[in-house]
């Protein structure tokens, strides 16, 4: 260590044992350097204080809603896509969630411990090129750093936006968050932001590299998204 | 609410503390802050039982910090150098706030390396141990970083010039 890294390790505590005794040593018999620590001490002293009033301010509800998984405006959503977001956080099970009623109605399902697209949901992801329409609407698609294909999707109808990646057993959910209600009347031609928060910061975590461009989406559904 | 999002929202001064020396800009700090809940909340079958949410957090948001460059486009584009000026209020108390002010120009002007272990350190009080944890580093580099950061500093703030 330098004589700066010990000095530095002193003041803030961090020397032990042998070194802390040699430093002592050193400090005992040399006034300037114990007019340095002082110095550092108070530098940290001061920084601490500088930044110390942000711990009083009132915490932005909208943080809290997002800690606590509420989306800000909350109204009635299908019952599946609360379970769905349950099982995403972490819940697993194996039951097929329902949208209404018939067992095998719902878009997504609960398999080995993930969630998985079903029915017209994983036609969509399967087939659906973003620049098409219909019921479901295709977003972002990348690719992962493992070069796993992920997209996004919005399903006015359902309430529900989400993240898929493809795997081999299908398309896994990795997100999926509920839409308000006053975004299932307008047009949803790209995701951008109409994506929820939770979608995009799926995204974040997810992509390497930039979202495909039109060309190179239709080139990965062409072969299977392999 | 379950015990992990309860304990995030424990942690949600903190975290809107780190939000402020990495981003500066309130608004922005606090849109880092939500990038990092949400991620966290993500993956949060990742987080070991035993380990400390805090330092797991904080590093969630440190890379959500650097891996997101939309947060520093928008400050560049908005904030004149000029108005980089006071990020933490000081409710009248002049003193304090020409203090912090000062404080936090020099840390703007840091490296994100050393910006990041400086307010690990001195502002969070992480260990340099549970520091380089949290950055996922070697104990020697966090040390290093310090001292960098702290010279800088010291060499900034008039006060303490040797």
């Amino acid at each position: 260590m330098t004589r700066d890294e010990r000095l530095v390790a002193y003041a803030d505590g961090e020397l032990s044992g042998d070194q802390l005794a040699r430093f002592e040593t050193e400090l005992a018999a040399d006034p300037g350097l114990a007019q340095a620590v002082e110095r550092h001490r108070a530098l940290a002293r001061r920084l601490s204080a500088a930044y110390a009033p942000v711990l009083d301010e009132p915490v932005p509800s909208q943080l809290i809603s997002a800690a606590r998984q509420q989306p800000a405006a909350r109204r009635g959503p299908p019952q599946w896509a609360a379970m769905a977001a349950c099982l995403v956080a972490g819940v697993a099970g194996g039951v097929v969630l329902t949208r209404y009623a018939g067992p095998q109605e719902g878009p997504i399902m609960a398999r080995d411990g993930g969630l998985v697209a079903m029915g017209r949901l994983e036609t969509a992801l399967t087939s659906q090129l973003a620049s098409q329409g219909g019921p479901i609407k295709l977003g972002l698609t990348f690719r992962t750093a493992a070069g796993r294909y992920c997209r996004t999707f919005q399903s006015p109808e359902d309430r529900l936006a989400g993240l898929a990646c493809r795997e081999p057993g299908g398309w896994t959910l990795q997100a999926t968050a509920r839409m308000a209600p006053a975004q299932t009347q307008g047009e949803y031609r790209t995701a951008g932001s109409d994506t929820p928060g939770a979608v995009l910061a799926a995204v974040d975590g997810l992509i390497a590299g930039s979202p495909l461009d039109a060309a190179a989406e239709r080139a990965a559904r062409d072969s299977g998204w392999k | 609410m379950d015990g992990f999002e309860r304990e995030i929202v424990a942690l949600l001064p903190r975290l809107r503390r780190f939000g402020r020396v990495l981003a500066h800009d309130p608004a922005d700090a606090d849109d880092l802050v939500q990038l990092a809940v949400e991620r966290g909340l993500t993956r949060r079958g990742q987080f070991q039982a035993g380990t400390r949410l805090d330092s797991w957090m904080f590093g969630i948001m440190r890379n959500a910090w650097i891996d997101e460059t939309r947060f520093r486009r928008r400050r560049s584009a908005i904030l004149a150098p000029a108005e980089d000026a006071e990020r933490v209020g000081h409710a009248g108390d002049v003193d304090a706030a020409m203090a912090a002010r000062d404080v936090q120009q020099a840390m703007a002007t840091l490296p994100d390396d050393q910006r990041i272990a400086i307010a690990l350190v001195l502002i969070e009080g992480f260990s340099y141990k549970d520091a380089a944890e949290v950055l996922k580093l070697p104990m020697g580099t966090v040390a290093s970083r310090i001292v960098r950061g702290r010279m800088a500093l010291m060499a900034q703030l008039q006060e303490f010039a040797s």
